[in-house]
């Protein structure tokens, strides 16, 4: 169509230019030049179309029963059963809900292609009548994942995406205790039935005499590990190409921090007009400990100490807390 | 930046040759270990190695199992030389990870994932955002829900210090110089819960060298370099299923690591070990990640399962402690070249079984999705 924007198996953006540049290394000059490697595919889906078919067009979740031996397998991974000389297996509808058959991962590291999800969760869900696992993404309608919200045995209920292209991601897995009564009997169940309504920022408390201290301490330490970049060459690469400008709000007063071309600057004030990323703590201490390489930033975010506007930034914080370490290495 | 994976190879092969005290025209065959072939940017990323190494008209093959491909490898010259097919063979692993570049982040790391991620199924799963680290930590999350009390923080952060410790003994490590302490590793940041930063292995580039011969040419070899010959006493390999079930023996039960299980009680059964903590006195370990190598050293039985936080508690890989495990300082510190990474390990336990005179010597390798892929060599000395 003329004018719609068409998704590509490449994002753009990801697509670097034709470049080549010389890296100089102990007195040598090496050539190192932008490549790729890429190949197209039309990939059949073959025996598993009805699977993913189903999930696409008909909502509905298909395994595989062997006639022999009774075991349900899903997903459908396979048309015959090995354990039963390779008998041929029948399809079953399943039910959409069932228990995590162990605690999932939850990925706060994400490469290119998986980066604007962090965190996400990948675990595997036993639906009701199942002897095999599906892997599915696991989600919770209250605010940022953390890893104690799903484990062995947590019932769940799987939720289909409003836009589906027969492919693992069109469904998620919920906790069965975020749903209502409703829901939980609902089949099949849409993502538009739930609210994930968008975190509101949380309001800091009144500052102590000790969270006072730790601001003037965080503010002090972050000036410091600013000078400290410029001197860091791990430093300037961990920030190399980035640019954000980052508002941070405690119960003792805020601060600003900007990244831009390899170089980190401390501000006694947030950033004027809208900012990348809002950080929130009730207590500056955190930024202390951070800097003194007792708790990383990402770690207070798990914790629940440390609020952030956008779960995509924890990029970000990554890079935030690489700085310190950098720092320290090239300082010797 | 210095040298491409066909440089390393040359460097790894004249090393090895060097140290055995042979020539290339002493090898009959070899067999290399090159995990993935996006790392190296190249389909058959062997073939340009051949000559250069000075194989060519000889037999050569390419051995590929994810990050157990250098143990694959290792296994597969084995069964060469034990078969009679061969008298003398290389193995030869090598990789070069960090070529691979992200261009929004303009870091290497997070292509380097990507690339790995390409191992994930690739119907069912990659999509969902499949990494390396985050198939590793379903096995040890599992593994928790099993067994709540091991694993605990502190031990995996300690057992990052003991690593650390032992790589500056290592002039191989690629971390040689780092300084982690068990504060530290405790409280470096989590790329995948409960990974974290300081208590995983590092991607990296590298090559590895090792000689498999026959009795007759392994006692000539060290007649000829005067280094007593190291012995393959036991091998076991096992790989489980790549899809999760409660039963073991028909799918993957996640919170074990049954293929490590099942391969060292093969190599123990080969070489006559009952009781590993009393007979091996070295073990390097594919550590993966600290958690993983605990539950690794529970499935080949140096401490129960359920209880791996022995390890440190009561003292059986502290310095001095019954078992020295991983004195390269593991793929933690010494650096994770996949396809040649069990080879710098096996490099290691020869080291110091020849220098500390130890009897005995354990080596392992894991790898795929899901931990499985196990393989483990008990190796004896003369």
């Amino acid at each position: 169509m003329a004018g719609e924007k068409v998704q590509k198996v490449i994002p753009e953006h990801m697509i670097p230019p034709v470049a080549s540049e010389i890296v100089e290394r102990g007195g040598e000059r090496y050539l190192q030049s932008n490549e790729a490697m890429f190949t197209f595919y039309k990939r059949t889906k073959g025996e598993f179309s009805k699977y993913f078919l189903g999930l696409r067009d008909e909502m509905k979740i298909w395994g595989v029963r062997c006639p022999k031996c009774g075991i349900v397998r899903v997903p459908p991974f396979q048309l015959m059963c090995p354990d039963c000389d390779f008998c041929d297996l029948k399809w079953v509808e399943m039910p959409h809900t069932g228990v995590m058959n162990s605690t999932p991962p939850i990925t706060y590291f994400a490469h290119s292609l998986f980066q604007s999800w962090v965190p996400f969760g990948r675990g595997r869900v036993v639906l009701e009548g199942a002897g095999t696992a599906l892997p599915v993404h696991v989600f919770t309608t209250k605010g940022v994942l953390t890893p104690f919200i799903f484990k062995k045995g947590t019932p769940v209920k799987v939720v289909f995406r409003t836009e589906r292209f027969g492919k693992p991601t069109d469904i998620f897995a919920v906790p069965l205790a975020e749903l209502s009564e409703a829901q939980k009997k609902k089949s099949p169940l849409m993502e538009t039935d739930l609210d994930f309504s968008a975190p509101v920022e949380p309001k800091v408390g009144a500052a102590t005499g000790a969270a006072k201290a730790s601001y003037a301490k965080a503010l002090d330490l972050l000036k410091e590990l600013a000078v400290g970049v410029t001197k860091s060459p791990r430093a300037q690469h961990n920030l190399a190409g980035w640019t954000r400008r980052i508002a941070v709000r405690t119960s003792s007063g805020d601060f600003g921090l900007v990244i831009a071309e390899g170089r980190l600057s401390v501000t006694d004030k947030t950033p004027t007009g809208t900012p990348d990323l809002v950080m929130v703590a009730d207590d500056p201490q955190l930024f202390v400990d951070w800097l003194t390489f007792k708790e990383a930033l990402t770690n207070a975010i798990i914790a629940g100490k440390l609020w952030i506007s956008l779960n995509r930034e924890f990029t970000t914080i990554f890079k935030l807390d690489r700085l310190p370490r950098s720092v320290a290495r090239d300082r010797g | 930046m210095e040298r491409t994976y066909y440089g390393l190879s040359q460097m790894a092969v004249r090393d090895c040759l060097r140290d055995a005290a042979i020539g290339i025209k002493d090898v009959d065959a070899v067999v290399y270990g090159i995990y993935n072939d996006i790392f190296e940017m190249a389909a058959i990323p062997e073939h340009p190695l051949q000559g250069i190494i000075g194989m060519t008209n000889k037999p050569g093959i390419r051995v590929t199992n994810g990050g157990a491909t250098g143990a694959y490898a290792m296994h597969c010259a084995y069964a060469w030389v034990a078969s009679g097919l061969y008298d003398t063979v290389m193995v030869l692993g090598v990789e070069r990870a960090t070529d691979c570049f992200d261009f929004e982040s303009m870091t290497e790391t997070p292509e380097v994932i990507k690339t790995i991620g390409w191992s994930g199924d690739t119907f069912f799963e990659r999509e969902l955002g499949w990494t390396a680290s985050d198939s590793y930590a379903e096995v040890v999350l599992a593994y928790m829900d099993d067994h709540p009390e091991d694993l605990k923080p502190e031990i995996s952060a300690k057992i990052s210090e003991i690593l650390c410790q032992q790589a500056k003994h290592n002039p191989f490590a690629q971390r040689r110089d780092e300084v982690v302490t068990a504060e530290m590793a405790m409280n470096s940041r989590y790329v995948v819960y409960p990974f974290k930063l300081l208590e995983m292995c590092v991607y990296s580039e590298g090559a590895g060298a090792l000689i498999f011969a026959s009795e007759e040419k392994a006692k000539a070899i060290a007649r000829n370099n005067g280094k007593a010959p190291i012995w393959i006493a036991g091998v076991g390999a096992s790989n489980e299923h790549s899809v999760a079930g409660p039963d073991y023996t028909r799918h993957k039960y996640m919170g074990r690591i049954w293929s490590d299980h099942i391969a060292a009680e093969k190599a123990y059964a080969m070489a006559g070990i009952t009781k590993p903590v009393q007979e091996i006195q070295v073990v390097e370990l594919h550590d993966a990640f600290i958690k993983q190598l605990q539950i690794t050293m529970g499935e080949m039985g140096f401490v129960p399962i359920g209880r791996t936080d022995a390890l440190v508690e009561e003292g059986i890989m502290t310095p001095g402690g019954k078992v020295l495990v991983n004195p390269s300082g593991g793929l933690t510190f010494g650096g994770h070249f996949v396809g040649g990474s069990n080879i710098f390990s096996t490099w290691s336990a020869r080291r110091e079984m020849l220098e500390r005179g130890f009897a005995r010597g354990l080596i392992h390798g894991t790898g795929s999705t899901v931990s499985q892929y196990g393989v483990v060599f008990v190796l004896e000395r003369s």
